[in-house]
């Protein structure tokens, strides 16, 4: 039994007038504990097989090896199958049109089919992901997760025919995307996993594909407890402005939230493991006089209908400025955060539309909350397309010659955040 | 019950109807209902099965201790009174009486509103302080090292009070009065502001000096009372019992009087309604020379009350008779 802890780190104390109040809220899972039930979980590798992934050949190959060895990571008893994504989706491995327990010998079958898969086709994501759906919704498993694969745009589908699969997915499994080569859009695959409540990455060699499979394989094995919810209750009156994880990556939730009545509303956060997450919570209330407390807040978490663990979020009105201008180290570092994965993504956008101005002096700010933020991965991505002159002040100049895998990369990393003095708050 | 108000269990938020005192889901505890539409909340009025354990509303979230507006103790010999500010949500102050054998330990405190759980502080001090101090007078100890012992227990206490978030710098702390009666001998510790007076037929003195920035000022001669007082930050307290604070010795004052009164402990609620020399005494002036402590607590409250008092407000009286003296 998974065991949830969260923690509220905030300035409760509001000047008088104020009605925002901000939280941040760390929730710790314990005691996962994935063997005891391995039927209950169900995993599925859609991989593009479209006209481009021959071109180099190399695409196609190291996608057929990271496949295997994800599928070598799936623990036995787990339902499996494999998707071959074009303009069609096609269940390569899927005897009967059902996702099937791993055992050896079915294991090294999805590999022989795997192996089989021939490039040709374009690129339709929202018919995969609904074959995913429909293999996922005839198992009994409450863990439910894919791996994406593309190397190029959706271009067999409208944006519109994506939207509502991505909809009719919501809820149903979670999937982490990559993007391989550079042919891929990230705004698009960012949209799609952070849809589906999973990460976005780049593969820059397709060498590395195996590894991060396989990585991205056990991360999933080591889920314990599916469809976990942060239910938020607000007071009469209130607004939620905003709810969003912040860590390990920003995801917006705000518009995810499935509403209870006027005041609660649950917010899906997907399968946990043992794990911490960060979450930024900003609510507006009623503004009330000096010496009032409210609880502008009350969040839980619920598993299986069950509201296991609670925090506090509380506002306390003082005429004392030097209480209500106490600056709280959490939330000042996630806003930098958030703060830092938009300027990079507005930054990036403002260079690819010719507006050097723009993208200067927002990349500038990003160097800036980079530095402030710790964030030592996302500072040697911006070096690669930036000249730094002062980390401090934000001082940069922008390279000529940028290599387009190092500005996808940027963009598409944009969203990972580190947490405050490195490890947790 | 209209539908605007509906009512949900506040540990598993299931649907709640207005009398239930469990919930019918989880089975926790809810804040009971009272027909005193006094006990509906003072900010939405929801219903007092609106109120969490907790103390939120859960409409409107505004916190509000349920029934802790006005508490009294009454044992004969000495007897306590607190209420609830006019223009405070919840009673942070708290207070401990208790007879131990032939003498009296009472602990008065006053959470800091300014700080997290206030009121659990004062909880914790008061409680603890009293427990500290009724076995060494029981036994016949030394009163100034168990007051002293006894201060530092409430200090640790309070350092044992979970702050509600964790902001570092507004820990939970609070006030302390405590006085331990024998025999006609007194000893009052205190540290903060709330007080100690001694009251005798037609005179009134105070026993202790308040730890704040208005009395530092005065004694070192930089303003007149007057002054001191009118600034903003004559309230601000220098000493408190708290993790924040250091735990250093209360200060002490000893009292053997040779004819018989009553010891008055009060937080700063009722001087700040009595500011001036005698004007404590001159409240209880009406009442009858052998008004018991009770009707004397009750009296100081209401007066503080009657005069707006804007902070929580409590009073302890003890009889003082001196050995073989007669009842004052």
């Amino acid at each position: 039994m998974t065991t949830f802890t969260a923690d509220v780190y905030q300035n409760e104390f509001l000047a008088l007038g104020a009605t925002d109040v901000d939280a941040v809220v760390t929730v710790s899972a314990s005691g996962a504990a994935p063997a005891e039930a391995p039927a209950g979980a169900a995993e599925i590798v859609i991989i593009d097989a479209s006209g481009s992934m021959v071109h180099p050949s190399t695409k196609l190959k190291a996608a057929k090896r990271a496949t295997a060895a994800a599928i070598d990571a799936i623990r036995d008893g787990v339902a499996f199958g494999v998707i071959r994504g074009t303009d069609l989706a096609r269940a390569v491995y899927a005897p009967d049109g059902a996702l099937v327990p791993a055992t050896d010998e079915t294991r090294a079958q999805a590999k022989a089919a795997v192996d089989d898969i021939l490039a040709s086709g374009g690129t339709a994501i929202g018919t995969w992901l609904l074959l995913a759906r429909d293999l996922f919704e005839r198992t009994d498993a409450g863990l439910r997760h894919a791996i994406l694969l593309t190397d190029g745009q959706n271009q067999h589908e409208t944006v519109e025919e994506l939207e509502s699969a991505l909809a009719a997915c919501q809820g149903v499994f979670q999937c982490d995307c990559r993007g391989v080569g550079t042919d891929w859009e990230v705004a698009e695959l960012r949209r799609v996993a952070s849809a589906l409540l999973g990460s976005v990455d780049i593969i820059a060699q397709p060498d590395d594909m195996a590894a991060d499979f396989r990585a991205m394989t056990e991360r999933s094995m080591a889920k314990g407890t599916a469809d976990v919810a942060l239910r938020l209750w607000t007071p009469q009156g209130a607004d939620v402005r905003y709810v969003k994880q912040v860590a390990p990556a920003i995801v917006d939730l705000t518009d995810r939230a499935t509403p209870l009545d006027a005041r609660i509303a649950d917010y899906p956060t997907g399968a946990w493991g043992d794990e911490e997450r960060d979450y930024h919570v900003s609510i507006r209330v009623v503004a009330r006089e000096a010496g009032d407390e409210v609880l502008a807040g009350r969040l839980s978490l619920v598993v299986d209908g069950q509201v296991i663990t609670q925090a506090l979020v509380r506002a306390v009105w003082t005429d004392d400025p030097e209480l209500s201008t106490r600056i709280n180290p959490e939330v000042a570092h996630y806003t930098g955060q958030a703060e830092l994965a938009e300027v990079i993504q507005e930054g990036l956008e403002a260079r690819r539309s010719g507006d050097e101005a723009t993208a200067t002096f927002k990349l500038g700010r990003a160097v800036q909350l980079a530095t402030e933020g710790g964030n030592e991965g996302t500072l040697q991505l911006l070096d690669r397309v930036l000249e730094v002159d002062d980390p401090a002040t934000g001082t940069v100049r922008l390279k000529r010659h940028v290599e387009e895998v190092d500005e996808m990369s940027l963009d598409t990393r944009s969203t990972k955040t580190v947490r405050i003095h490195g490890t947790s708050p | 019950m209209s539908g605007e108000v509906a009512l949900r269990c506040p540990a598993c938020e299931a649907p709640l109807l207005a009398d239930d005192r469990f919930c019918e889901a989880c089975g926790a505890a809810v804040a009971t209902a009272s027909a005193d539409a006094g006990d509906a909340c003072r900010t939405c009025g929801a219903p007092a099965t609106a109120r969490g354990p907790d103390g939120y509303c859960t409409v409107c979230g505004v916190r509000e201790l349920a029934g802790a507006r006005r508490v009294e103790l009454d044992l004969t010999v000495a007897a306590a009174v607190s209420e609830q500010g006019r223009t405070h949500r919840r009673n942070e102050d708290a207070f401990c009486l208790e007879v131990v054998g032939a003498g009296v330990v009472a602990v008065v405190c006053d959470g800091i509103s300014t700080a997290a759980s206030g009121d659990a502080a004062a909880r914790a001090a008061a409680d603890s302080a009293a427990a500290a101090l009724s076995r060494p007078l029981d036994e016949g100890a030394d009163l100034r090292t168990a007051t002293a012992a006894a201060v530092l227990t409430a200090h640790e206490a309070v350092h044992r009070v979970p702050a509600t978030t964790k902001n570092a710098l507004a820990l939970p702390s609070c006030t302390l009065v405590s006085a331990a009666c024998r025999d006609g001998e007194v000893v009052v510790g205190w540290v903060g502001d709330s007080r100690a007076y001694w009251l005798t037929a037609g005179d009134e003195r105070q026993l202790t000096v308040d730890d704040s920035w208005a009395t530092e000022q005065v004694a070192d001669g930089l303003m007149s009372a007057e002054e001191a007082l009118a600034d903003r930050r004559a309230h601000a307290i220098t000493r408190w019992v708290g993790a924040d604070a250091p735990p250093e010795a209360p200060q002490l004052t000893v009292l053997a009087p040779a004819a018989p009164g009553r010891l008055v402990l009060c937080t700063d609620g009722l001087w700040n309604e009595a500011p001036g020399p005698g004007d404590i005494g001159s409240l209880i002036a009406d009442l009858e020379p052998d008004a018991t402590p009770a009707a004397i607590a009750h009296h100081l409250v209401d007066a503080a009350m009657a005069r707006g008092a804007r902070d929580d407000v409590t009073v302890a009286v003890i009889d003082i008779r001196p050995p073989g003296g007669r009842a004052p």
